[in-house]
């Protein structure tokens, strides 16, 4: 049973082992209805409207409105694309698994039901290679699809096609950035791509290319179905809708909680999650996985869950997933775990982040050593104001700043840590592994 | 996207700069005098990539900064580029560029020319705050046999893996792994072979990517830089000598875009190697002994008048001047109209004319626009290097079609739209089926026509060696005019001729039967015909200028028999060679780096070759050794330096009248694009170049077996699954055609050269997989073709009927073999015991 506090409309009889199955899709969801009407009875600009309408922002971390990016794909005779975004690879996020997993054919109809209001011949769903047990149930599900007639050519006898495509990556964060996504998905090496031309405009293949995330897609079915009011009667005026919320780290009920956008960020903590094991307290937490600037427990807790509270307190929503660290958690060493990250995942294409996660993670190991100077604080934080804004991408600055608030809002620990590195936390109490099954709650 | 080209004004650091809307903001900055630091942005390598961040500026309305390199300009644009925030953004871009860079300046090679140190000092924080361990890897190593790689000093730029991927396409370089990881290499360690790859020397703005041939050879300070032309191959490419103490130590590319497009092939970068071989002849020999000039010159005119008008000359790798000289002294001093300056056979004068038609020739720059590419008889990546490159461009870049028809595979199938394969010998039947199927007709070579067809602007390269066959080059010029090229601006056709500098020599008077500036003249014998009165008896003298005949030209046996029977042979050669071994004198010939002259490129571009290097002691300035010998035979030519040599050339040349010196000046100029720039045919009454064929040559009428080869189906070149139609059957007795080719590496200029000997090319058979498998052969068999060893070599896209050879490899040299018709070779297989 879903917890008061949330909402399911996403993983609504997500218990339901059925779910999965087309027969159970269609007899618990009704799945497939919409994408039946969607094709036989509405227009591309019909379906492009509601979505426009429904306010719905993108799930992936950026959060930019998911009908406005579709509507910047020209029209024309081209080959246009679609692309799924399941490179789901940010520490904290592990939304989209569930989805994937429990639901997949909600995802499919929405990538069917997206495609035709890009007018995209061709959909791939990228999923990272990691999740090999998701992208089997996936490729179940689509053929499953194409069987019965929801996808392949002439659907429902509509003279539309689409070929949906699983393809599984080879385990890089960076090929979840859209355009190395691109690159990666046409066979190139996954880097990033000069923008403008943007994907909408020039993406796969020089096609115009409409690139969303699971948790996005997925939502676009309901949308359809229910009409752009109801989608906007959950959430904030600025984040409609519900949200999947992964919380992991230091907390009693770690998992996926769904619930409306602009729930007190205390109460997904606290009452879904559980909060902090007996006898700790939150120290702080990252609000939108581990590229998100950390916010202290009394910055942020009693924030609102929604795109533009976390914005405005100098951090992000991301792609929803909290991440929490109780006062174990050695905030030197988070940094440093962070770095790490960022440095290995790197794809080395632009100089400040290629060079200054590299130098960060050098600079950093010192300090939890103890063999820094005090000069060096200063260096990390000139450094990451040096990587942020200056590189193609954004994976630099998912370490930038991070680190940087971590130094900037605890300067103290690290010296502290550079002082005395014998007497620090236990560098190992960060982050928990992310947990199975959806929250403890269910 | 708003359309490029509209000049527009934007404002860079308060002031006004004229830019072209759409043309990269870096670019109009250079061109307004702003100078933004950069290390990855090269236009010649494609679209920008934006890796480096060096060249990051604030651009007004745009909250973050800006890569310059791929900003394209729009009207009004205000941009700074020396505000705080882009100070700090060049300072830690600097920074962090040395994070992992060694700062090894004082023993790198690159100190002193390296982009890196330049920037740093221009642009970087002055002081680095870096403490940590950098990063190590074993350096330097071999990237390939020529290219040393130190990884320790990379900047991972990307240059020199896009060039490998986007202009030479050979696609061998890649980056391995992954962030500050990540590393410059081939697939499996593999050596780095490819016949541009230094060129990434050239463009890697650090020291991580040094020539072999010279590191710790000299210092920026050390060293002059001299212009020149390179003249190994008819591409003519610009380049820079780098000397040091008056000797060539690198030779670097001279960046002309209409010319070369900044490039180099490694046979004109390392080619300097030879210049200092043991072989290299360096005083005047007679009888095979040193002798002085003056005993050398009498006993040359000696010789000469003792011919008593029975002399020939044949003219090979020489200066217009050179050559301009040499058939003075051939016609008005000696008295003999048996000049030539090819290999073989050829065009007769009145075609030469009609193909030298400026409205009919293309330029090099043409290709970059041209609609559709005809690559007729002839394989640029062996013949001239530089325009394979120039071809693939104008596929990628500019979307144009390519159509390919050889006999031979060539390296630019894998672009081509479509591919013909005709049988050897049957080139001027192709090209007269090409012009009529262009016109209409459905033939063998209806799916190259059309891709032709209405095509726009057509550009065909096409090899000189197809005019070697009667009829081929008035057929061309059928195709020229079946393609609309004489009314089409930026189509034409476009020469590779088989000798270095062979339409200058022509040009200047070089041919049996047309004088300087192809004007009419008392008909010569040509080179086959001089090659048959010397074995007759009919001519008893020949003058050599820069020939190799027993190397370079077709029928190698009857070439012996004519050295043999001549009374007396004059050779000039650079090095000692076996037609040197057969010549009563030989005189030595100046380098490319030592010479003083000009040269027209195949384009009609004259260049200038400049002395850059110092000559051994005994070699003198060849036109002064050949105004020397005229004046000794009673021929005053007021020749004594190059200025008056090319006064002289330029007046007699109508082509080239009133060109100066000054207008060559560094780029060259093509004589067509002067203003009023004489026609080759005026005066003469030729029908125009879109005049129809009267009835078709013998040759076109010729029932003749042609091998189609369809166009593969896919873009990735897969072979086609259909078999070649009505191909060239084999002969009843198992024999095979033999054709030929000449091999891009065959000749002294590896043979005789440490850096490059092992590219060294061995003769093989390329047979076709039917044909292997009929004579139970596989890639790697020892076999004896005709006589000459050769290792087996399976083709795939070899078609069945046919064999190839190379030519001018120093073991079992192909043009042995030739006879001036279609050879028949057999084959045998040598077993182990017999190899």
């Amino acid at each position: 049973m879903a917890h008061r506090l949330e909402k399911r409309v996403l993983l609504e009889h997500a218990e339901d082992p059925d779910l999965r199955t087309l027969d159970g899709y269609r007899r618990l969801a009704g799945g497939y209805e919409t994408l039946e009407r969607a094709y036989k009875e509405m227009e591309q600009d019909e379906v492009l409207q509601e979505l426009e309408d429904s306010g719905l922002r993108g799930r992936g971390g950026a959060g930019f409105s998911m009908g406005k990016k579709a509507s910047f794909l020209p029209r024309g005779d081209m080959a246009k694309y679609l692309c799924c975004n399941a490179d789901e690879s940010e520490p904290g996020a592990f939304k989209d698994r569930e989805l994937m997993q429990r639901n997949p054919h909600q995802l499919i109809e929405g990538i069917a039901i997206a495609a035709l209001a890009a007018d995209a011949g061709h959909a791939f769903i990228f999923i990272r290679g990691e999740y090999d047990e998701q992208a089997d149930i996936l490729d179940a599900a689509v053929a499953e699809a194409y069987e019965a007639g929801y996808l392949g050519t002439n659907i429902l006898g509509c003279h539309r096609d689409l070929e949906l495509v699983v393809h599984r990556g080879a385990g890089a964060y960076i090929c979840g950035e859209e355009t190395a996504l691109l690159d990666a998905l046409e066979g190139k090496r996954g880097n990033p791509r000069l923008k403008p031309p943007f994907p909408a405009v020039q993406g796969l293949y020089g096609g115009p290319t409409l690139i969303n995330n699971v948790e996005t897609l997925s939502n676009v079915p309901h949308i359809v179905r229910r009409g752009a009011e109801w989608f906007k009667g959950f959430g904030t005026e600025q984040s409609p809708g519900t949200k999947v919320v992964s919380v992991s780290g230091g907390v009693r009920k770690p998992g996926n909680y769904e619930v409306e956008l602009g729930i007190p960020t205390r109460e997904l903590i606290y009452d879904l999650a559980g909060g902090p094991e007996e006898g700790h307290e939150i120290k702080a937490f990252f609000p939108g996985g581990s590229s998100s600037p950390v916010l202290k427990a009394e910055e942020g807790l009693d924030l609102p869950y929604s795109f533009e509270a976390m914005a405005e307190a100098g951090s992000m929503l991301g792609s929803g997933s909290i991440i929490v660290c109780d006062d174990r958690v050695s905030i030197p060493h988070l940094a440093l775990r962070t770095a790490r990250f960022y440095h290995h995942e790197s794809c080395g294409k632009c100089v400040p982040c290629r060079e200054g996660t590299n130098w960060t993670v050098k600079m950093l190991e010192r300090m939890v050593r103890g063999e820094a100077t005090p000069m060096d604080l200063d260096i990390v934080s000139s450094v990451q104001q040096n990587i942020i804004g200056h590189c193609l991408c954004v994976l630099g600055d998912s370490m930038a700043m991070p680190v940087g608030a971590m130094v900037r809002k605890f300067r103290e620990e690290f010296e502290e840590v550079m002082a005395n590195p014998d007497l620090v936390l236990d560098p190992h109490a960060v982050v928990q592994g992310a947990p199975e099954t959806l929250g403890a709650s269910t | 996207m708003s359309p490029a080209g509209r000049e527009v004004t934007i404002t860079i650091d308060g002031r006004e700069v004229p830019a072209v809307e759409g043309e990269m903001l870096h670019d109009a900055a250079r061109k307004g005098d702003v100078e933004i630091p950069y290390f990855c942005y090269e236009p010649k390598l494609g679209d920008p990539v934006g890796a480096c961040r060096m060249c990051l500026v604030e651009i007004e309305g745009i909250p973050k900064l800006q890569t310059s390199c791929s900003t394209p300009v729009r009207e009004g644009m205000v941009v700074h580029t020396r505000t705080e925030q882009v100070k700090e953004a060049q300072n830690s871009v600097v920074e962090f560029l040395l994070v992992n860079h060694p700062l090894d300046c004082p023993v790198c090679d690159k100190g002193g020319e390296c982009p890196l140190q330049d920037i740093s000092y221009g642009w970087g924080p002055g002081k680095s705050r870096v403490i940590d361990e950098k990063r190590h890897f074993e350096k330097p190593i071999e990237l390939s046999p020529l290219v040393a790689i130190d990884r320790e000093r990379c900047i991972l730029c990307y240059r020199c893996v896009r060039f490998s991927q986007e202009v030479s396409e050979d696609a061998q370089l890649q980056l391995i792994e992954r962030g500050d990881r990540t590393y410059v290499g081939t697939f499996d360690d593999r050596p780095y072979v490819a016949p541009f790859q230094g060129n990434i020397t050239d463009i890697c703005p650090v020291g991580a990517l040094t020539n072999y041939t010279y590191r710790f050879r000299a210092r920026p300070w050390d060293i002059e830089h001299a212009g020149s032309v390179c003249t190994i191959c008819p591409s003519q490419c610009n380049v820079s000598f780098t000397v040091r103490d008056e000797k060539v130590k690198r030779v670097i590319s001279r960046d002309n875009h209409e010319v070369d497009d900044g490039w180099l092939c490694d046979r004109g970068r390392y080619g300097f190697e030879m210049f200092d071989a043991p072989e290299r002849v360096r005083e005047p020999q007679l009888k095979g002994g040193a002798v002085s000039w003056e005993q050398a010159l009498e006993a040359v005119a000696e010789g000469l008048r003792r011919a008593g008008g029975k002399v020939a000359a044949i003219a090979g790798d020489a200066s217009n001047e050179e050559g301009f000289l040499l058939q003075r002294i051939l016609r008005d001093a000696l008295g003999s109209p048996h000049i030539d300056s090819r290999p073989s056979r050829g065009p007769k004068a009145d075609v030469l004319r009609r193909l030298a038609e400026p409205n009919v020739s293309a330029k090099v720059r043409d290709i970059d626009e041209a609609d559709a590419i005809l690559v007729l008889g002839t394989d640029p990546l062996h013949s001239s290097p530089i325009l394979d490159l120039r071809v693939r461009k104008a596929i990628r870049r500019n979307g144009a079609k390519l159509v390919v028809a050889t006999e031979r595979p060539t390296a630019l199938d894998g672009g081509a739209e479509a591919i013909a394969r005709y049988a050897p010998g049957q080139a001027a039947h192709f090209v007269g089926e090409l012009a009529s199927a262009i016109g209409g007709s459905d033939n063998v070579a209806t799916p190259v026509a059309e891709t032709l067809r209405d095509a726009g602007k057509v550009v065909v390269i096409w090899g000189e060696r197809i005019a070697r066959e009667d009829g081929a080059a008035e057929a061309l010029l059928d195709v020229a005019a079946a393609t609309n090229m004489s009314t089409t601006d930026g189509a034409g056709l476009l020469e590779i001729p088989d000798t270095t500098n062979a339409r200058g020599l022509r040009e200047a008077g070089c041919l049996p039967d047309a004088g300087p500036g192809l004007s009419d003249t008392t008909a010569g014998k040509s080179t086959e015909e001089i090659r048959e009165a010397l074995i007759s008896g009919e001519l008893t003298t020949l003058v050599l200028f820069g020939a190799d005949p027993l190397r370079d030209f077709p029928d190698t046996p009857a070439w012996e028999e004519a050295l043999t029977a001549a009374d007396f042979v004059l050779t000039f050669s650079m090095h000692d060679n076996a037609t040197t071994a057969k010549s009563d004198v030989v005189l030595p010939l100046e380098t490319h780096a030592e010479k003083d002259g000009t040269v027209t490129h195949p384009d009609g571009r004259l260049q200038r070759v400049r002395p850059s290097a110092s000559r051994p002691e005994n070699v003198v300035p060849n036109i002064l050794v050949l105004s020397e010998l005229a004046t000794k035979l009673g021929l005053d030519t007021g020749i004594d330096s190059q200025p008056t040599a090319f006064q002289a050339l330029t007046n007699a040349v109508t082509l080239y009248n009133g060109i100066e010196d000054e207008q060559i000046g560094g780029r060259g100029l093509r004589w067509q694009d002067r203003e009023g720039a004489t026609s080759a045919r005026t005066g003469t009454e030729q029908p125009g170049p879109g005049g129809p064929p009267e009835g078709g040559s013998p040759d076109t009428q010729r029932d003749a077996p042609i091998s189609m080869v369809q166009p593969d189906p896919t873009p990735r070149g897969v072979a086609s699954a259909d078999p070649p139609s009505g191909g060239p059957s084999t002969a009843a007795n198992g024999d095979l055609l033999l054709g030929t080719y000449r091999d891009l590496w065959a000749g002294p200029v590896t043979e005789l050269n440490p850096p490059l000997k092992f590219l060294t090319p061995q003769q093989r058979v390329e047979i076709s997989r039917t044909d292997a498998e009929r004579l139970d052969l596989k890639s790697g068999d020892k076999v004896r073709v005709n006589g000459i060893e050769a290792e087996a070599h399976v083709k795939e896209r070899v078609p069945a009927g046919v064999v190839f050879m190379a030519e001018g490899v120093s073991d079992g040299n192909a043009n042995a073999l030739l006879n001036g018709g279609p050879v028949q070779v057999k084959i045998e297989k040598l077993d182990e015991a017999t190899a």
